[in-house]
């Protein structure tokens, strides 16, 4: 049985531009994962890189339009647009600051949410981190939003219990977590005596890609590695 | 309205300060501005951040404020004497289009002398992208706001503190539980 994941833009970039993406391989080939994204993903990553020749992301895009060819990362075009726009509302109408609704995230972003939603999908990678504290600690992103603008955020709750009805069940994987169950699961064998040395190669890479993961907990699982 | 009348003292000292050619005074400026309008999330507040800064970068620079430069710099302080005229007279929409003419007078300024693949104006709109980023907004908001591309946008923030600064809900142990049930599932 296959098992799906949802993958946003964020990890696919991340992985593709610190020459990681093998590890969708890995996982495909050893756990038969498949690596699910909507067509607004492929368009994002792939398509308008390619067509608008945007030289700098040109061999990220090639990389994964050659995992979508190799069936390892799936397009699934589901017709999630008005949960979508429902979800992106509730998200843009959860916290005001100054009595005016804060736009928090866009459709791409509540489109991802919506797809778990409509195909059951309870695992999403996601590197993101605005959406990734929406769907697991509203409350924390509220109190950052205070502590950066030093200004009250009000919650609208109809929309906290909307929203949070829908997404709070999710469970959210980063591309950092992805590497470091690749490394339990001998992804990094070849380096022999280096494996634990690459593996934290690998991570910081994958902070410096954007992957949202602090020093700190880079540095706490690489404790706990021999 | 009411969003380009809290500009107004703000513009009229950029202007000021770039044609004094004061660096601090338009640093200073780009962070008030900044504090004083992220809330809103207009545009027009977002070019008068991202320019502010663009400003100061130039004038930073001597080798942009030699006399082979002076007609360029001089069509800049023309662009910006009519920004400067729109917000006072309350007309967003001509302030939108003449940031866009102030973009391409930025961008004649740089062709005479070429240094880098990307150029001021994309520098300062992805210090603004990221910003905002780690302020709150989400990646693809911010990627909306700037129309820059996402990876650009995870590269710079990739290289702050932006992620070590906000203390995660849950610890790595926690989340490496989550990661390996998805194997044994």
């Amino acid at each position: 049985m296959t098992k799906d994941i949802l993958c946003d833009s964020g990890v696919l970039i991340s992985l593709t531009a610190g020459c990681l993406d093998n590890v969708l391989h890995f996982f495909a080939e050893k756990n038969n994962m498949r690596f699910v994204i909507p067509p607004s993903v492929e368009y994002e990553t792939v398509t308008r890189p390619m067509s608008s020749n945007l030289r700098k992301h040109l061999f990220s895009a090639i990389r994964i339009k050659d995992a979508i060819h190799d069936g390892i990362v799936v397009v699934v075009d589901a017709k999630v647009e008005d949960e979508a726009n429902r979800m992106m509302n509730s998200a843009n109408n959860l916290f005001y600051i100054k009595g005016k609704p804060f736009r928090l995230i866009q459709f791409g972003e509540s489109e991802m949410l919506a797809l778990a939603l409509e195909l059951g999908i309870e695992n999403i990678l996601i590197d993101e981190r605005t959406t990734r504290m929406l769907i697991e600690a509203p409350f924390k992103l509220k109190e950052h939003l205070e502590e950066e603008f030093q200004i009250n955020v009000m919650v609208n709750k109809n929309s906290f219990r909307d929203l949070t009805s829908k997404i709070s069940q999710l469970k959210v994987i980063r591309s950092s977590e992805l590497i470091m169950l690749a490394y339990e699961q001998g992804y990094f064998k070849n380096f022999e005596n280096m494996q634990k040395d690459a593996l934290a190669a690998a991570l910081f890479k994958m902070k410096y890609s954007g992957c949202s993961i602090s020093y700190d907990e880079i540095n706490s699982y690489l404790s706990t590695v021999r | 309205m009411d969003i380009l009348r809290h500009l107004i003292p703000y513009i009229s000292k950029i202007v000021s300060a770039f044609k004094k050619r004061d660096q601090r005074a338009l640093r200073k400026l780009n962070d008030e501005v900044m504090k004083a309008t992220a809330v809103d999330c207009e545009q027009v507040c977002f070019d008068v951040v991202v320019y502010s800064y663009v400003l100061s970068k130039i004038v930073s620079k001597p080798r942009l404020l030699g006399p082979e430069f002076r007609s360029a710099l001089i069509s800049i302080e023309h662009v910006l004497d009519r920004i400067e005229d729109a917000i006072e007279s309350g007309n967003k929409e001509e302030a939108l289009g003449l940031f866009f003419e102030l973009q391409k007078a930025i961008g004649r300024l740089e062709e005479r002398d070429p240094r880098f693949v990307i150029g001021l104006v994309t520098k300062g709109k992805l210090k603004m992208a990221a910003t905002l980023y780690a302020q709150g907004i989400s990646l693809g908001v911010a990627a909306d706001i700037t129309g820059l591309e996402k990876q650009e946008i995870l590269d710079y923030a990739g290289e702050t503190m932006m992620f070590d600064r906000l203390k995660d809900e849950k610890s790595i142990a926690e989340r490496m539980k989550i990661a390996r049930k998805l194997l044994s599932d």
